[in-house]
């Protein structure tokens, strides 16, 4: 449907791969204005169209493909994509976001969103250039590795003049053609990793799409917006996070902090600190590996980081997988998780839960409960278990349905790291536990950042009291739905670490830094008022926040900090709703036990994650009932309506 | 002697990871590290500092046989 705002297309293309047939998905003004886009649009979409009977490896899921309306207009980092769908590792709704260009020439096309449904007999893959849309067969690209099958693409997208066409693309490798259930999408060298939106794309038989296209996308007021963007990639180029740390280490480079404050997973998150963590850090990455730094389409922070593997510049770790593949299974050799990175990333899997999965067998291993030869400290056998789960041989067949799927089998569930059958980034949240608190009740399972990231707070930039509850169900709800409105808008998470103002961070010894840290922990009040009358803060926040006067100068619409501030609360109690279908409530924010009851320093009660009690807080500021559920009250007030009954 | 470990774009901007100084508090290990890497002392002032292993303020005494850590702001992943 067209639309009266700037920063969109106007068009969602549906497409049916049972049939074969395109149409135009209805999306109106109105949900633009409560939904924005990206993993909130998408979530609108879903909950509208699939009910509680729907299986993710089925006809009648979705693949929903969004974009937001900061994407193609310049701002910073805002290339990325969404895609969202019911996941086969979770049975619940995932969203997973990327970037590199696919959603630039995706809009380019002509598209705000691509809606992907049914089922093709034979691999397939699609074209889409501007209007007009080809299903090939596939048959020769099946069984292709993610970089190989997009450099046979570009071969046959190049023009007989021998010029190739500029386009986006996202391809499923081994992992997905073979539904390992935490397979993930690819596009350049990015990755929709979590969640397994690769085995949805491999069950329907889809190896790849790509998208092109030669068309503009409109901006409101573009001068006005131009000065702001300009000020903003400014701002971001001069912070200490966003234009000092980021671009210098990538997110490699807060293993050391980690490891300092005892955040860093070791032995399957036995323990928060690994010895040899020195030889497995971004100072050693940056120092022996790195070759390039590298970054998205329109980012001004280029956090990416490019290592030789077989003398080959390859996608470099990013620091979940140096703490998981490192002390998570007590690996010290930091070429061996260069290696290991880029055979996953080849396969196309998620190096999170392909990690955490890895270290469960381990353990269940050593504890006597699976002989399946795995050991910890043991690397010579992992590359061969990395192909044995994407082609699922062996003991690949079961490690490729994740860990929960395991412990059920197996039994162990207080050592498979996951929360709702996802397994957890490489923070130990006993030392962070407001962060416990985001991964037990993040609405796509056991996820740092849909979590709110808290341990930003708690250890990483600023010193907030890793251990005390108070404050922390508030806060993560504060960052939850900054974060899902910005994630919304089409944009990196990375620049909201630019929220703090470069002082409070490039200064931990000074009087104003201690004290907000001081303070933190009893701002809940104050923060319940915001997440109560999000319309109370009715203005623009200058220079550390410039998305809400994006939005306005980019599309047109009335918005405020407040207004933005609500679109994500309204998104991230949407995706609550939606995965109340499918038996979401207060039993399943959980972790496992070696987190909750097990104190990291034995015999200070304090380090482990007091989850019960701070669900209480954090169920009452979101409006939800005690059981997790959120309330008739809640769901009218944030004009929550979906076509489909739960 | 206490052992002085520098972290984060600290250490990326000195090429230095680690020295030993006989120093007896945290401003002295600083300055002693200002003068070996060249870093500004007024640099050194505003990073974290950490002395075996927990974060402490920047007039904090050292003994013999301590490990001084100074890291850099950072971020997240």
């Amino acid at each position: 449907m067209a639309t009266k705002y700037g920063g969109y297309m106007g068009k969602v293309l549906m497409l049916d791969l049972t049939t074969g047939q395109t149409s135009e998905y209805p999306w109106s003004d109105e949900e633009r204005k409560l939904y924005i886009g990206g993993k909130t649009m998408a979530a609108k979409i879903i909950g509208d169209n699939l009910s509680a009977d729907t299986k993710p490896l089925s006809e009648e899921n979705m693949l929903v493909i969004t974009t937001g309306p900061f994407t193609g207009t310049g701002a910073p980092s805002s290339s990325r994509f969404n895609i969202s769908t019911l996941s086969p590792q979770t049975g619940i709704l995932t969203s997973s976001n990327c970037g590199g260009n696919f959603g630039y020439y995706l809009k380019r096309a002509g598209f705000d969103g691509l809606i992907i449904k049914g089922k093709s007999e034979k691999p397939v893959w699609i074209q889409i250039h501007n209007e007009e849309i080809v299903i090939h067969d596939a048959a020769d690209l099946w069984g292709t590795y993610t970089g190989h099958v997009q450099e046979l693409l570009d071969e046959k997208l190049t023009r007989p003049n021998g010029k190739p066409v500029k386009s986006g693309k996202i391809v499923i490798g081994p992992a997905g053609e073979n539904l390992v259930r935490y397979a993930s999408v690819v596009s350049n060298e990015r990755l929709a990793g979590r969640g397994g939106v690769g085995a949805v794309m491999g069950w329907k038989n889809l190896k790849a799409v790509t998208v092109s296209g030669n068309k503009e996308v409109p901006i409101f007021k573009k001068t006005k917006f131009e000065n702001l963007n300009y000020n903003w990639i400014k701002y971001l180029r001069n912070h200490p996070l966003t234009g000092d740390q980021l671009p210098r280490m990538g997110t490699a480079g807060i293993v050391s902090t980690m490891q300092m404050r005892g955040q860093l997973s070791t032995r399957n998150y036995k323990y928060g600190q690994y010895e040899d963590y020195e030889m497995v850090n971004g100072e050693t990455l940056a120092e022996t590996c790195n070759i390039v730094n590298k970054g998205c389409l329109s980012c001004p922070i280029k956090c990416a980081r490019t290592v030789e593997v077989n003398g080959k510049a390859v996608k470099g770790p990013e620091l979940e997988t140096l703490g998981l593949l490192g002390g998570g299974i007590l690996n010290n050799n930091i070429d061996l998780i260069n290696k290991w990175n880029y055979e996953l990333d080849e396969l196309g899997m998620d190096t999170i839960s392909a990690a955490s999965t890895l270290a469960y067998a381990m353990e269940a291993n050593e504890q006597g409960l699976w002989d399946n030869g795995l050991e910890f400290g043991k690397t010579d056998n992992i590359s061969e278990v990395w192909e044995n789960i994407a082609f699922r041989r062996d003991i690949g067949d079961e490690l490729a349905n994740g860990s929960r799927w395991l412990s059920d089998k197996y039994g162990g569930k207080e050592f498979a790291i996951n929360s709702k059958g996802l397994e957890l980034a490489a923070y130990e949240p006993r030392r962070s536990v407001g962060l416990g608190l985001g991964y037990a009740v993040s609405n796509r399972g056991g996820c740092h950042l849909n979590g709110g990231y808290m341990v930003l707070v708690e250890g990483l930039s600023l010193n907030v009291d890793q251990q005390t509850p108070h404050g922390k169900a508030d806060f993560t709800v504060v960052f939850q739905d900054l974060m899902e409105a910005v994630s919304s808008c089409g944009q990196c998470l990375f620049t909201t670490y630019a929220f703090f103002p470069p002082p409070i961070i490039s200064r931990p010894n000074s009087w104003y830094t201690k004290a907000f840290c001081k303070a933190v922990p009893f701002t809940g009040p104050v923060l319940r008022l915001l997440n109560t009358i999000p319309r109370v803060a009715c203005i623009h926040l200058p220079i550390i926040f410039n998305q809400s006067k994006a939005l306005h100068l980019i599309t047109g619409m009335p918005v405020t900090f407040g207004s933005f501030f609500k679109a994500g609360k309204r998104g991230y109690t949407l995706e609550r709703h939606i995965n109340t279908r499918f038996g979401i409530d207060r039993n399943s924010d959980t972790l496992p036990k070696r987190l909750t009851d097990v104190p990291q320093i034995p015999g200070d009660d304090s380090t482990r994650v007091p989850l019960e009690k701070m669900k209480n807080v954090y169920y009452k500021a979101r409006g939800w009932d005690k059981n997790g559920i959120p309330t008739k009250k809640t769901l009218r007030k944030l004009n929550i309506k979906l076509k489909t009954k739960a | 002697m206490v052992t002085i470990k520098l972290f984060g774009t600290l250490r990326l901007k000195t090429g230095c990871k680690v020295l030993e100084a006989d120093v007896s508090s945290v401003k002295e290990g600083c300055e002693a590290v200002a003068e070996a890497t060249g870093l500004s002392y007024k640099e050194l002032k505003q990073c974290i500092v950490v002395v075996n292993g927990t974060q402490t303020k920047f007039s904090a005494p050292l003994q013999a046989g301590d490990e001084l850590a100074l890291f850099s702001p950072s971020g997240g992943g």
